[in-house]
């Protein structure tokens, strides 16, 4: 699976949580990922709608990131969809190019998650805020994905940073990122790439090793456990 | 201690002697993730439990 995450923000070089998931991809990633800021590509706004499209063609999994700027999308990210996403190419007779596409967002937010909500400062849902998307979605054939909603990175802790770099990472490349069964096997084929160079301790590569045996172990637990259950239901 | 505690320390003891972000990262969720393990094996086996007492399965 290929994915394209097609980035806008008016300066990311000035944003702390876009440099942090620009910097969060492992060299590992971004074998399956393109990142694609827009405002870098196309600073006179003026865009390559025969380049775009080909690179939408070339992907399976398009991610469109950036920060929710009054409910929607910076400007360049909706002129992109306005050029981009043209009648038989997108939807219309043989329209089809994007069908069975997976499309997700990736939104850094100002707020705490509880005011998108009926009662919450913002009143509304962020389900309901990006109807818009899911209707691109709908329309074009793609399968939306449940966004990753970062809500205000400046005050999250070192640990909760980790845990996103991870989410993040999880979300762009695997097949169904919140199932539990291909975290598993994404955290074990990273652990047997990482560097023991980086790490102080001699018996290293014996701990790395134990740990990938015990979530082996605990997965093949996990099955048995399914099989017993669905046994009895039959 | 058990298997998993003595797991989850020696990951720990890696997590503090990392020199590198991502790495230390990848170790925090590795510990994480035997966490979740843990819990839903717990969910599971009540699950069976509670299907092997269920009165509507005793006839068979």
């Amino acid at each position: 699976m290929k994915t394209l995450v097609i980035i806008s923000h008016p300066s990311i070089d000035e944003s702390g949580s876009q440099q942090f998931l620009i910097q969060a991809l492992s060299d590992r990633s971004l074998e399956q990922v393109t990142l694609h800021p827009l405002e870098k590509t196309y600073p006179d706004g003026v865009i390559d709608v025969k380049h775009e499209q080909e690179l939408l063609k070339s992907h399976d999994r398009i991610i469109f990131q950036f920060p929710f700027y009054w409910y929607s999308s910076p400007p360049l990210l909706k002129h992109w969809q306005d050029e981009v996403l043209t009648e038989h190419f997108a939807f219309g007779y043989r329209g089809d190019k994007l069908k069975d596409k997976e499309l997700g967002l990736v939104l850094s937010i100002g707020l705490s998650e509880k005011e998108y909500q009926t009662g919450g400062q913002e009143g509304y849902s962020i389900s309901e805020l990006t109807k818009p998307f899911q209707a691109v979605a709908r329309k074009t054939g793609m399968t939306y994905l449940k966004p990753l909603s970062i809500f205000q990175y400046a005050y999250m802790s070192e640990e909760e940073r980790m845990g996103l770099l991870i989410r993040y990472q999880q979300y762009l490349t695997l097949k169904k990122p919140d199932s539990l069964k291909p975290r598993e096997e994404w955290i074990i084929a990273a652990l047997k790439e990482t560097a023991t160079e980086t790490l102080r301790t001699d018996h290293s590569d014996f701990i790395i090793e134990q740990v990938i045996e015990h979530i082996e172990d605990n997965r093949m637990e996990l099955d048995e456990l399914r099989m017993h259950i669905d046994n009895y239901h039959e | 201690m058990d298997e998993q505690d003595w797991i989850i320390r020696e990951l720990e003891q890696l997590f503090d002697s990392s020199r590198d972000y991502k790495q230390k990262a990848l170790l925090k969720a590795a510990a994480d993730l035997i966490r979740e393990q843990k819990t839903r094996k717990e969910q599971l086996q009540g699950e069976l439990d509670g299907t092997l007492w269920s009165p509507g399965n005793w006839r068979n």
